[in-house]
């Protein structure tokens, strides 16, 4: 089979409320493709209450992609759910462990590093999410039905999430495999997820989606689409809506769109 | 490509209704509150309402309800918006039924929460903010130890978080029993200060996304 190609565009900026008080962007994302053509993907939400979050966040995602490269030579298959939650695990473990290194070179604790973590691998036939605490991953098949791949919200209330630096993160990390032939691909921070998703049963949006993945799929300058993105998130219609920090991430497989 | 502004205006956004932010201020109206103390604290929740609906995101998020105890203990204003609160004018009369109050607080959250429930609202995790002058008064023990018991145990699930401030001649030592966390002695009848704080803390949450606990702006009105 030939290998499948992603066209991919990422963004994270600042909220509203963390340019208000003069905190930084706590969100990251980090993405690379591998030669075989699978796209590893993590969007990280670092803890407004820790200090330090920016970091935990920016190393959660970095590692954890980093970490799936060096093993992704034989990724299991579509229909091998044990096998996709121990891959992924070991992408959750090492970002895990990242930031607990972090956090000793900087001679703080990993709870000020607090962050949430969502991980993504897709293969040209199927697509695998495991996360640690909010934030949501979407799919969409060849004929444009679109999918959630991540729990909705959880817990009695919106300000309790769980963070990658929790004792029970890696046992609790929520996993789903969809099993077929993605056309696009969305990860989201949880401060779009009230945009995205139809509460409470977290259910994807298609008017949002459906603009977004067009963009994705019509990439042509890699550096412009990313400034259009942060555009996207930056402008009024958004802040009028949340003022939390942003991370969107999409991905549209070679050969849509066109 | 598509231009930053074609972007903007193709993507359409879910219609969900906006999280909410429950406050109940808890609020003592007996006797001793009459004179500076009363006209104080209603002053005090007007500039409340002034700094919450300074906030866009505050004065829709953030749902405000007033019960006030003295002989009896009532519910002045149910949950409303910030952008609907009315400040109500308080007059001080009667003994000191704290106990009554703590209950009548907690019952009306629980309505709330089902609500939200049922309406598939999402909320954030409840406040209770009390101030009083004294010390339960008027009422029998096993009330006030009643509800004490269920404030820890709202406090342990994290169902609510309970504030207490004492004013004046408030026996700090008996609230102590009272609340789970550190009471605040506020600091002469600094109450416009005290509700700014409180304003900023409720902004504060109703912008934070899921995380555990929200760092609180230190109080610049009262002493622990």
């Amino acid at each position: 089979m030939e290998a499948a190609c992603w066209q991919v565009v990422g963004a994270s900026v600042r909220g509203a409320g963390h340019e208000k008080t003069g905190q930084p962007c706590q969100d990251a994302h980090a993405w690379l493709q591998t030669p075989a053509g699978v796209l590893l993907a993590a969007v990280a939400d670092g803890a407004g209450s820790a200090a330090q979050s920016e970091i935990g966040a920016a190393t959660a995602a970095r590692s954890a992609v980093e970490r799936l490269r060096c093993i992704e030579a034989g990724v299991p298959s579509p229909d091998d759910t044990p096998g996709w939650r121990a891959f992924l695990l070991s992408g959750l473990q090492a970002a895990q462990e990242a930031v607990e290194v972090e956090a000793a070179a900087l001679q703080t604790s990993a709870r000020e590093l607090a962050t949430t973590l969502v991980l993504a691998a897709a293969t040209p036939n199927c697509v695998a999410v495991a996360q640690v605490g909010d934030g949501a991953v979407v799919v969409a098949d060849r004929q444009g039905n679109l999918t959630a791949l991540s729990p909705p919200p959880s817990g009695e209330h919106l300000n309790e999430t769980t963070f990658l630096v929790s004792p029970d993160a890696l046992d609790t990390a929520s996993c789903f495999v969809w099993q077929g032939d993605a056309a696009y691909l969305a990860l989201l921070s949880d401060g779009l997820q009230m945009l995205a998703l139809k509460m409470p049963e977290g259910a994807p949006h298609a008017p949002f989606f459906a603009p977004l993945f067009r963009f994705a799929s019509d990439i042509a300058e890699p550096a412009a689409a990313q400034a259009q993105l942060e555009a996207f998130l930056r402008s009024s219609r958004i802040a009028e809506r949340t003022d939390d920090d942003l991370t969107l991430l999409l991905a549209a497989s070679a050969g849509t769109g066109d | 490509m598509a231009e930053p502004s074609q972007l903007e205006e193709a993507v359409e956004f879910a219609e969900n209704p906006e999280p909410r932010c429950a406050c109940v201020l808890l609020l003592d109206t007996s006797n001793s509150m009459q004179g500076d103390a009363i006209s104080a604290l209603n002053a005090g929740l007007r500039s409340f309402k002034a700094n919450l609906i300074q906030d866009p995101l505050a004065a829709r998020r953030v749902e405000v309800a007033v019960v006030t105890f003295d002989t009896q203990a009532q519910v002045i204003e149910d949950f409303v918006t910030a952008d609907l609160f009315e400040p109500p004018i308080l007059t001080a009369q009667g003994m000191t039924h704290m106990g009554a109050g703590i209950h009548k607080a907690l019952d009306l959250l629980q309505a709330r929460k089902a609500q939200y429930r049922a309406s598939g609202i999402a909320y954030y995790r409840p406040w209770v903010f009390l101030v009083t002058d004294g010390a339960p008064q008027g009422e029998p023990e096993s009330v006030v130890e009643a509800a004490a018991q269920r404030i820890r145990e709202e406090e342990a699930a994290k169902r609510v978080a309970f504030f207490a401030v004492g004013v004046e001649n408030a026996d700090m030592d008996r609230l102590q029993q009272i609340v789970v966390r550190v009471p605040v002695k506020l600091i002469g009848l600094n109450f416009v200060e005290m509700f700014v704080w409180l304003s900023a803390s409720m902004q504060k949450v109703s912008q934070s996304r899921m995380d555990e606990q929200v760092a609180l702006p230190p109080p610049g009105w009262g002493a622990v």
